[in-house]
């Protein structure tokens, strides 16, 4: 499903981020934590499983090509107590995230921060169980990224 | 005072917390209640409740030994820090608890997720979400560790528990090497022996301490301890660690080979 979007630029950003993202697996060892990324698309595939729930969108560059990005989240049961359903993302679902990238500079990342385009509802998505300071330097249109 | 008159002392007690209930007063420093500490109907600390405990997520253990400044180490033996350091080189990619393992010892108290404490009449058993949905049993009816090849090697061990005063105290031997003491990478031997002590000073707070000892790792045994949060209401939910572990199956070994390809098969 290839839902037309506005603004459907993918900032992929070097800046220091301060997140606290808690993972069963070393998080710096797949992640680079100075790379943040912001992104914008719509849903294509959700995996609602441990240790790592993930979710794939599609997203679609300025010149009109796209791009597969898979995001890592946090567990459901972790995602539930920060009010997370199984049913939150579905296929088609327009989002905006806020997260890191992965080492390998595959389309790959961790999601920080999940924002519904709907109603611009923002949903945390990190595994932490504390909170975590996102990185509010680089802002991106839409829902008040 | 016989043991009769020591549960009426205690009922009465109970009784007069009972009727002033709760003792509502600001932890020191912070904006948290603080409640009288249950106690089961024989007096003895109740570690449980309505809820759960709400582990932290400690990454590194020598930031939590008493007295911890900048830089200070646990008391390694010099492979315990040549390991430490090639851990900390990889950003631990190789800890154990990556693969779904358990998080067995005293990691187990600050792994996420939260943790419950069932009290029965002669052990305790401690329930975690996290660290692969597992659970550590601590027996209580006096009996003593295994002795030579009856002591089989576990991911928790074998605990012995017993109250002193208000603080359960527990005593465990018979790990395996397959976990790590921390996510930072201090490893330990199968000498590991630990002492822990847990203790409720009011109904919001578990305080938990732990002496690691293990003289094939440490050149003397160095204490651990951090309080734990209750969190009212909260019930354990489901998490199997092994299910989807992407992690692993992107892994490359230092030769930069895939993880798993190299060894499939065997």
């Amino acid at each position: 499903m290839k839902t037309k979007l506005i603004a459907l630029a993918a900032f992929v950003t070097a800046a220091c981020t301060s997140a606290q993202v808690l993972a069963h697996h070393s998080f710096a060892a797949e992640f680079d934590a100075d790379t943040s990324i912001k992104l914008h698309g719509v849903v294509t595939k959700v995996e609602w499983t441990n240790p790592h729930t993930y979710f794939f969108m599609e997203v679609e560059n300025e010149d009109g090509s796209y791009e597969e990005w898979a995001l890592e989240m946090g567990s459901p049961n972790g995602l539930m107590r920060r009010g997370w359903t199984r049913n939150t993302l579905e296929i088609g679902t327009e989002v905006y995230v806020t997260g890191t990238r992965a080492r390998d500079g595959s389309y790959k990342g961790n999601a920080q921060a999940v924002i519904l385009a709907e109603n611009c509802q923002r949903l945390f998505a990190g595994s932490s169980q504390r909170d975590f300071v996102e990185d509010e330097s680089a802002p991106v249109e839409g829902c008040g990224l | 005072m016989n043991r009769k008159y020591k549960l009426l002392a205690v009922a009465a007690l109970a009784a007069i917390h009972a009727a002033t209930g709760v003792q509502a007063q600001p932890a020191s420093g912070q904006d948290r209640p603080r409640t009288e500490t249950p106690r089961l109907p024989d007096g003895t600390i109740d570690l449980g409740g309505d809820g759960v405990w709400n582990l932290p997520w400690v990454t590194n253990f020598a930031a939590r030994m008493p007295g911890y400044q900048e830089g200070d180490q646990p008391p390694m033996l010099p492979w315990t820090a040549s390991m430490w350091a090639y851990n900390k080189s990889n950003n631990v990619k190789y800890d154990p608890e990556g693969f779904c393992l358990p998080p067995g010892g005293p990691r187990s108290m600050g792994t996420p997720y939260p943790a419950e404490i069932v009290q029965d009449r002669d052990r305790i058993v401690i329930l975690f979400e996290g660290g692969g949905h597992v659970w550590r049993e601590i027996h209580m009816d006096g009996r003593e560790h295994p002795q030579g090849d009856e002591l089989n090697l576990t991911y928790f061990g074998h605990s012995v528990g017993h109250w002193e005063g208000d603080t359960l105290v527990v005593d465990t031997v018979g790990f395996n090497e397959k976990t790590w003491l921390d996510f930072g990478g201090y490893m330990h031997t199968d000498q590991l022996r630990t002492t822990e002590r847990f203790s409720r000073p009011y109904k919001e707070v578990l305080h938990y301490e732990a002496v690691i000892e293990d003289p094939g790792a440490y050149s003397e045994p160095w204490t651990v301890e951090w309080d734990i949060n209750w969190s009212e209401g909260q019930e354990l939910a489901d998490y199997i660690c092994q299910e989807n572990n992407k992690f692993l199956l992107d892994m490359h070994d230092d030769f930069g080979l895939p993880f798993f390809e190299k060894t499939s098969g065997l």
